[in-house]
């Protein structure tokens, strides 16, 4: 089972650096948002840094200014977008007949979306981290704002980062793919994803505080993914002590979601392959 | 020999109303090449679809292998081959990558694999080309990957849907070279389907002719053919005198038919009766000027079965059931 799983992990993984323009683009759209809308964005000018007892960083969840908190968040967005490249692939092959091969093949139906799911997981990870590092480098560029980490911030919390980062991916990895496994026509699928994936970003705390938010809202975003990583991501960044919930809950929460996502990935795939 | 195949009153009904197959029951031997010959949307490939797990039967029973192909789903494919219409090899990798993960697909001993990975390749002459990425590929050399890829388990039965679909007329002759060394070399079992009558005729040990999803005959191209009553010896003789009389005793002739000089004779076997024919013609002082001898060919064959020639077949099939059916087929392939 693991050396099925392992060689279409490698085929996956081979399409992606293959297709060097896929991991450009993927990249640029990250990228346009933090040198565009984060840096004219950056309205920590627009408070008064004299206002006795107001910390922007309180607001911000650690972050010392609004570049680094949504640099932070870009993180967990890059996972998002990045795992729905997965069922689109899944798409591909069924209409390129690979798919059919996996059918005939006496391999666990289950091993489609596993390991479809760890190369997401893989590009998802990779990705981001080259975002991060981008985003610390803003911050030699003349003119423009970077990503300020925590001055105490370690290995442990780059650890920590990437441990949520493949959490978030593999829940949405799945989510994705399920739906791409029940959904035959295509457009619909693209349709679906589009869909899933505005409300997903906007209904969390990725890209703004929650405090921004009116209270409905805020109650949805507390039940999203995206936010419990964007948050935990915040708190190995900045050291934040007052986070949306506790870290420990956040990533306990990530875990629940992908654990149950596989489950369902493997189900419908166990239904619908064979 | 014991049946390899065993298929009961299949029935596969798409929508609910389409019926693709209707009700076939056949065998296949251990060690033949059974072809199953019909026009496009008779109900080859989704027979076919049924035996090797792709698609679930409606109704009836398909053995193969010895397996229930719905309930030891996995034992079948383990033990199956198949190079479908539609090709699946990856456009994006080489043809050697597709083999590696083809076999690590089927579970190849790690040992055996890079050294089968090489034979195959030989086999089907692809050898110079197994770096090189499929998308640069031609469609027959991406055909015959397909093959290698269907091999690379030594499965004992190999199911090819229109081998040849496509390909120009040398590399199906390739195709079908390679087809023959397989049985002759490995007592392999090949079920195929084919539109193509020649293919049929010169490739299969028994032919069944399938039609709107029903088994019109079955039996093998030399049966097929002689049940049409025998072969035809067309000759002009140039006297104006009547040599019916004549042809009608000698020994074999079934019919006679005569339009002027032009005679028409029906015989049972063509090769042995036409030197008795012309011998007996001459001796009775008679001028043959011409002579040739005509033996039913597949598409008379297939005439006579289904009440229409395997061109008209076609051309109607993709009036009105035929689309319905390749739609409803469509959407059933992309599930």
């Amino acid at each position: 089972m693991l050396r099925e799983t392992w060689a279409l992990y490698v085929r996956e993984m081979k399409h992606w650096y293959r297709i060097k323009i896929q991991i450009f683009m993927a990249l640029i759209q990250p990228i346009v948002w933090l040198g565009l809308f984060g840096q004219s964005f950056n309205f920590t000018n627009l408070f008064p840094s004299d206002l006795p007892g107001f910390d922007i960083s309180q607001v911000l969840s650690g972050a010392p200014d609004y570049f680094s908190y949504l640099a932070t968040g870009m993180l967990a967005v890059i996972a998002l977008f990045t795992t729905m490249f997965a069922g689109m692939s899944l798409v591909w092959d069924r209409r390129f007949g690979f798919l059919t091969k996996l059918r005939v093949a006496p391999i666990p139906r289950g091993i489609v979306p596993v390991s479809r799911m760890n190369s997401a997981v893989t590009r998802a990870v990779v990705q981001a981290l080259i975002v991060l590092l981008i985003a610390l480098g803003f911050a030699y560029v003349p003119g423009l704002v970077g990503l300020t980490l925590s001055p105490d911030f370690g290995m442990l919390d780059l650890l920590g980062i990437i441990a949520v980062l493949t959490l978030l991916a593999i829940g949405f990895s799945c989510v994705f793919i399920s739906v791409a496994l029940a959904v035959e026509n295509q457009e619909t699928l693209f349709g679906l994803i589009n869909l899933l994936n505005l409300p997903v970003m906007f209904a969390s705390a990725a890209l703004f505080p929650l405090s921004f938010m009116p209270s409905w809202l805020q109650g949805v975003a507390k039940l999203n993914p995206l936010t419990w990583a964007a948050d935990a991501c915040r708190t190995f960044a900045f050291h934040n002590t007052a986070p949306i919930f506790p870290v420990w809950q956040e990533v306990l929460f990530l875990g629940i979601f992908a654990a149950v996502m596989v489950g369902i990935s493997v189900l419908v795939a166990r239904k619908l392959l064979d | 020999m014991a049946a390899i195949i065993e298929v009961k009153d299949l029935v596969k009904v798409f929508d609910g109303k389409i019926r693709a197959v209707d009700g076939v029951s056949f065998e296949v031997e251990e060690g033949e090449i059974f072809g199953f010959l019909g026009p496009n949307g008779a109900g080859k490939s989704t027979t076919i679809n049924m035996l090797v797990t792709l698609h679930r039967p409606t109704s009836g029973t398909a053995k193969v292998l010895g397996l229930d192909v719905v309930k030891e789903a996995n034992k079948v494919r383990q033990g199956i081959g198949l190079v479908p219409q539609d090709l699946t090899v990856d456009d994006d990798l080489s043809g050697r990558e597709n083999m590696v993960l083809q076999a690590d697909l089927y579970n190849v001993d790690r040992k055996d694999a890079s050294a089968r990975i090489e034979e195959l390749l030989r086999l089907v002459n692809l050898e110079d080309a197994a770096d090189r990425l499929v998308k640069t590929y031609s469609g027959g050399m991406r055909k015959r990957l397909e093959l290698a890829e269907g091999l690379i388990h030594r499965p004992r039965l190999l199911f090819l849907d229109e081998p040849t679909l496509g390909l120009d007329i040398q590399t199906r002759a390739t195709m079908w070279e390679h087809i023959r060394r397989l049985k002759k070399e490995h007592n392999m079992t090949v079920f195929m389907t084919t539109h193509y009558l020649e293919e049929a005729d010169s490739l299969c040990d028994r032919i069944g002719i399938i039609d709107r999803g029903r088994i019109m005959a079955l039996d093998t191209p030399v049966t097929l053919k002689r049940s049409l009553g025998g072969d035809v010896l067309q000759m002009s003789i140039d006297d104006g005198k009547d040599f019916m009389p004549v042809i009608q005793q000698v020994p074999g002739v079934v019919e006679v038919k005569r339009e002027g000089s032009e005679y028409r004779v029906k015989v049972l076997k063509g090769d042995t009766a036409m030197p008795t024919v012309l011998k007996a013609i001459i001796e009775a002082g008679g001028n043959v000027s011409s002579v040739s001898l005509q033996r039913p060919n597949m598409d008379q064959v297939f005439l006579e079965y289904t009440g229409r020639s395997l061109r008209d077949a076609e051309q109607t099939q993709s009036g009105d059931r035929g689309e319905r059916f390749a739609r409803a087929r469509a959407a059933e392939r992309r599930r």
